[in-house]
């Protein structure tokens, strides 16, 4: 059935930047927040706008982003009309079939998808970001404008503008140029990476595109200069709020903290009812604190188990941190286990990774040059009385005793 | 997959609950922080293969109906079969309460005749207790009972609303004693019965018939020695709702590590209405000992020894000690409580100081301001 709009998400990255968190899971499904995966923002925003048609673009460790997906209930997008569909790359009679070559690629392999539904627009989002934001008023902007493509962008400051693709625009928000970070930029206006298009324009543009050898078919590198070129109404709709790449390994541990600001203007409040951000959430009792909890400033989720001190940190559905543990600064993804008289300070452990008794993961802040935030990858031990310093990266089980 | 269809009896209001079923039937009571008692038994219905469960409710029964929904939360919203809910309609003339179990099935005879499962598992949505109901069924078809029923040795409910049996050494019922002055015998029934599609209507229609509507007095006691009637044991936790004291005692229980790895065994979890809250905030001052505290809860003031559901606020520098919040509850700065029950959305104004006790715990009315 024809639908006005379809939401194309883009969640195959590997996200190498990130990669002792996505050894086994694509980026999108890495846990935010406590009770979220990333990808619950850019889903729940797309219901929360009124958007029921969704393509869910797959390719890098797609399992258990699949499996956290199902049917869509928990956003209730599993429906007659539309729904979230998963669109991995797929063969074809006669070519091989490919894997997804850029971003552009994969929606153009499945025009065939989009024909379905013979939108009028498409939305084109990414999961790598957190932010509430209502893309029927970006779509509503598109219309008015009559524009082919409108970019949402952010106001960054100059400094960070160098790290982002920045529009060039004039008064009336009509992009005239685009530089992809840019040394000495122009403007401070940059592209959060979610477009609208009008359907018939993008379907020409994929096309010729596709049969351009010399493009790495991607969104901000090809298909916005060519609509450029060929003079195509490009505007800017300004968002203002908290958005959040969590691209880096910095960055993830950055957003979880501002979670600790609930009602705050600088964080996302997931309390607000008006704009709920939707989970599949797993069958958990409550938390329980022990004689000995100490918790402060901090996110504790269902199943959690504390008995020991937590303080400006999130955790996740059942973390343990038995008596005499301490949890600062650190962000402790499902099923983490610190046990008695460990310590875990400004560090990401992942999921069922297990800290013995007497560890000591990360470190506050200090001035060498080498300190930053510590991860242990999912599934690992850190043995007992074992050191994890600052900033290490670890894929392993560290043996008792031992450092790295 | 088995070959058990799943009743549960969600009609009996509990006067000696007061306040706490004012508003609601006892199968919608909240227990545990984010459960409702039915939650535990469908729930152990649906661990056990039952794809098809009617719910029997005949008054208050609004609060169960947005509780359950489609089902969806238990995987019973299924094309083929999953959960009805079966309000009185076919008791509209006689009008009134069910006055017993098996008037409540005659209530739904259509329904009953329907079913597609051979066995039937009867139970009420008011008790807690994680039950394999697999292995209930198992001992019914390998001992060939007539009647299987679910017995605990551990007593739990007050004698003038529990029934009672003896066993012999086969485990097969030999007396059943109906709501006594004093528990003699050893055994507690939760009444929880498994039996055929084929007997189960076999005793309604007689039932209805002959205008018996207890199952324990009007069917089961006649019975003992033309039906073979056994016991299947179950040894693990069982709370039951009888009194406010009870209800506070019983959630207390949960605080017990033990009884906690027994009734949400994870191997068997008990399911409920997801609401999408967020994680807990606990403040900067926050202190929260030996409790169990749910998602969605803004923790800044003192909690020891208490149970406290989604969505409750705590204000900095308010104290709650041994006491049970439910949903919505928000205590401001300053108010102190303790053996205290909050019902849903309850507000407890700045500096207010609330205390019942132990044997008398005071419990505050849904959406009341102190």
């Amino acid at each position: 059935m024809k639908k006005e709009v379809v939401a194309m998400l883009l969640a195959g990255g590997q996200g190498s930047r990130l990669y002792a968190l996505t050894s086994h899971v694509a980026k999108p499904a890495v846990p935010f927040g406590g009770k979220y995966r990333i990808i619950d923002f850019p889903l729940s925003n797309c219901v929360n706008s009124g958007i029921d048609t969704v393509g869910v673009l797959t390719q890098y460790r797609p399992l258990e982003l699949n499996s956290y997906i199902g049917s869509g209930q928990p956003w209730d997008l599993d429906r007659w009309d539309g729904g979230v569909h998963i669109l991995p790359p797929y063969m074809r009679e006669g070519d091989q079939g490919t894997w997804y070559k850029g971003t552009a690629n994969a929606i153009y392999q499945n025009i065939g998808f989009l024909d379905m539904y013979d939108p009028e627009y498409v939305v084109i989002l990414s999961g790598d970001h957190i932010y509430k934001m209502n893309y029927a008023d970006m779509v509503e902007q598109h219309k008015k404008t009559n524009a082919a493509c409108t970019i949402s962008v952010l106001e960054v400051t100059l400094e960070e503008a160098t790290r982002f693709g920045i529009m060039n625009a004039d008064e009336n928000g009509r992009v005239y140029e685009f530089e992809e970070k840019p040394k000495h930029p122009k403007s401070t206006l940059a592209s959060m990476g979610i477009y609208v298009f009008t359907w018939s324009k993008l379907r020409q543009y994929l096309i010729d595109d596709e049969a351009d050898p010399n493009s790495s078919n991607d969104f901000g590198k090809n298909i916005i200069p060519k609509m450029l070129d060929a003079g195509e109404t490009l505007m800017t709709y300004r968002f203002q709020g908290y958005w959040k790449d969590v691209g880096t390994i910095d960055s993830p541990w950055d957003a979880n903290m501002d979670m600790l600001a609930p009602g705050n203007e600088n964080g996302i409040n997931p309390y607000d009812t008006s704009w709920p951000i939707y989970a599949r959430t797993p069958i958990r009792p409550p938390h329980v604190t022990g004689v000995n909890a100490c918790i402060s400033h901090s996110l504790v989720t269902g199943g959690c188990q504390v008995d020991g001190t937590v303080e400006n940190s999130v955790l996740f559905h059942s973390v343990t941190v038995e008596e005499g543990a301490g949890v600062h600064y650190s962000i402790l993804m499902p099923g983490a286990v610190v046990k008695k008289g460990a310590q875990v300070s400004y560090s990401i452990v992942a999921e069922g990774a297990v800290i013995e008794a007497g560890a000591k993961v990360g470190a506050p802040p200090s001035e060498d040059p080498d300190w930053g935030i510590a991860v242990v990858a999912s599934g690992v031990t850190v043995g007992e009385n074992a050191q994890v310093k600052p900033k290490a990266m670890i894929r392993e089980d560290v043996k008792g005793g031992e450092q790295a | 997959m088995n070959d058990l269809h799943g009743i549960l009896l969600a009609c009996r209001s509990d006067a000696n609950l007061g306040e706490l079923t004012r508003h609601r039937n006892t199968c919608s009571l909240p227990f545990g922080g984010r459960y409702r008692l039915m939650d535990f038994m469908l729930s152990n219905y649906v661990n056990a293969g039952i794809t098809d469960v009617g719910i029997i409710v005949h008054q208050s029964y609004q609060s169960l109906l947005d509780h359950v929904g489609s089902g969806k939360d238990w995987d019973l919203s299924r094309k083929h079969g999953g959960l009805r809910i079966l309000p009185p309609f076919g008791y509209a003339e006689r009008g009134g309460d069910y006055r017993g179990d098996m008037d409540a099935l005659h209530g739904v005879s259509d329904y009953l005749r329907n079913i597609r499962q051979e066995y039937v598992i009867l139970a009420w949505g008011d008790t807690a207790v994680n039950l394999p109901v697999a292995q209930v069924l198992q001992q019914h078809l390998e001992t060939g009972a007539d009647v299987t029923m679910v017995c605990t040795p551990t007593l739990k409910g007050a004698p003038r609303f529990s029934e009672y049996v003896e066993v012999d050494e086969t485990g097969r019922v030999t007396d059943l004693s109906v709501h006594p002055v004093m528990a003699s015998q050893a055994l507690e029934s939760l009444e929880v019965y498994i039996l055929s599609k084929k007997l189960l209507m076999e005793l309604v229609n007689y039932c209805s018939a002959h205008d018996i509507y207890h199952f324990s007095r009007g069917v089961l006691q006649p019975r003992l020695k033309t039906l073979k009637l056994m016991s299947y044991i179950h040894n693990g936790y069982v709370a039951r709702f009888q009194s406010v004291s009870g209800y506070f005692e019983r959630s207390m229980d949960l605080l017990d590590p033990k009884v906690r790895d027994d009734l949400f065994n994870p191997q068997r979890p008990i399911r409920t209405k997801d609401q999408s809250n967020p994680s807990t905030y606990y403040g900067p001052d926050a202190r929260s000992t030996y409790s169990l505290v749910a998602d969605g809860c803004m923790i800044e003031g003192e909690v020891e020894n208490c149970i406290i559901s989604r969505g409750v606020v705590v204000e900095k520098g308010a104290k709650v000690a041994n006491s049970v919040l439910m949903q919505g509850t928000v205590i401001k700065s300053g108010a102190s409580l303790a053996y205290v029950i909050t019902d849903k959305d309850v507000t407890v104004n700045q500096n207010r100081m609330l205390m019942g006790h132990l044997t008398y715990p005071l419990a505050i009315t849904k959406g009341a301001t102190v």
